[in-house]
């Protein structure tokens, strides 16, 4: 596609393109990928805490997506609905059992950019974020990553939690000061 | 608020220590203090803690604590470049389209996927100005199953890109810029892409149905 046509694309609404896919126009869901596939593996990765597993996680649910169209819900936005779809895919994952592997095997997606020692320096912080990310209660997790990582309000994560908003808030008091102590202990 | 706020610090309590309180000697709620510092906050005062150094130590505390969060947050995450293909290349595999174009010429026959056909007169279409998206569907063969299952079991009488030979009839779904002229931008979809599949699949008979569904503002997203 040319970038001219790409980028008038880009402007227009989700749901408009929701509807196309749902009449059957795999181009709209295409778009719908192109313009939500970096979320859901940004969020499969804080909720996994390895690549390979995201990239897993954020596949499956793009098709799980596409396959359950029919049963998308249009009083929500189409990626609310995603975030769900993802945080129960991540959810399946981690109740599985182990993870694929505890060693990063898409070694070419760290963080490379900037100096050595800081590129090192923000490596480690990485590491033990993700280390005490994971050291939380899935439900613990998926509110702190929702709201500190994405930036979803109280509001929309009741919505792709299925909770209310009073319910979210306690759960983030308990996260914080869980995520606190384990980040006290790596200090 | 009503503890005191000047009572000197027996200390400077660690972050585990004040994680374990409910609140500070001031009264403070410690999980609104840490909520306001993981929000960036920890700098800002209200009435009450311009004057407690309990409070004004705990956020600075607790700001320090939740630093790293913060800076893992705002750092950008590389996404696997073909993650959008990989996922378009197996919901593709699920619907592949059975359907070719079919030339037979002197050293043998050349096939063309019908969703080729789509993709083109969709690209084409897409290059007409006024044309806001355009998406052309393929709905044969095993996607018409798949279809019904993944979407509301639509069916339009001529939703395919249907082709047989060197005939096809495409169907699009497209919006356009609000105040283009809608009927000439639909005229123009049809002559460009009719030309464009004649000129590049050497199909001889082309019918453009375009369905304009949507008007959409310079503003709307």
């Amino acid at each position: 596609m040319a970038a001219a046509a790409q980028a008038v694309h880009s402007a227009v609404a989700d749901a408009y393109l929701v509807a196309r896919a749902q009449e059957g126009y795999l181009d709209a869901y295409e778009l719908l990928v192109q313009r939500h596939s970096a979320m859901a593996y940004r969020v499969a990765l804080r909720l996994t805490g390895n690549h390979h597993d995201a990239q897993d996680v954020a596949q499956e649910a793009l098709i799980a997506a596409w396959e359950n169209l029919a049963r998308f819900n249009a009083r929500s936005s189409f990626s609310t609905w995603l975030y769900q779809i993802v945080t129960r895919r991540a959810l399946n994952k981690a109740t599985r059992g182990k993870s694929a592997s505890s060693i990063d095997l898409l070694p070419d997606l760290a963080d490379t950019s900037g100096e050595p020692a800081e590129q090192a320096e923000r490596n480690l912080v990485v590491d033990a974020v993700t280390g005490a990310l994971l050291a939380l209660p899935f439900p613990q997790r998926v509110v702190i990553v929702l709201h500190h990582f994405e930036g979803l309000s109280y509001a929309e994560i009741a919505a792709v939690t299925g909770s209310t908003e009073p319910a979210v808030r306690s759960h983030l008091f308990r996260a914080r000061r869980a995520l606190g102590q384990q980040l006290e202990e790596w200090r | 608020m009503s503890g005191p706020v000047n009572d000197p610090l027996p200390g400077r309590p660690s972050a585990r220590q004040l994680l374990g309180d409910a609140a500070l000697p001031c009264g403070a709620e410690v999980d609104l203090l840490l909520e306001q510092a993981a929000a960036g906050r920890g700098a800002y005062r209200d009435a009450h803690q311009q004057q407690c150094v309990h409070c004004q130590a705990v956020l600075g505390e607790f700001a320090a604590l939740w630093s790293p969060v913060a800076e893992m947050a705002a750092a950008p995450v590389t996404v696997p470049p073909g993650l959008p293909a990989a996922v378009m290349s197996q919901i593709r595999g699920l619907v592949r389209d059975v359907w070719y174009t079919l030339e037979i010429t002197e050293i043998g026959a050349v096939r063309i996927a019908a969703r080729i056909v789509a993709a083109l007169a969709r690209d084409s279409a897409r290059m007409i100005p006024g044309v806001r998206v355009a998406l052309g569907r393929s709905t044969q063969g095993r996607l018409a199953a798949l279809a019904d299952k993944a979407t509301f079991g639509h069916h339009h009488p001529d939703a395919a890109v249907g082709v047989l030979g060197r005939t096809a009839v495409v169907d699009l779904a497209v919006a356009v810029t609000y105040n283009a002229p809608v009927h000439q931008v639909a005229r123009d979809i049809q002559r460009q892409v009719t030309a464009t599949l004649r000129g590049q699949i050497g199909l001889r008979s082309v019918t453009v149905n375009v369905t304009v569904d949507d008007v959409l503002g310079d503003d709307e997203g």
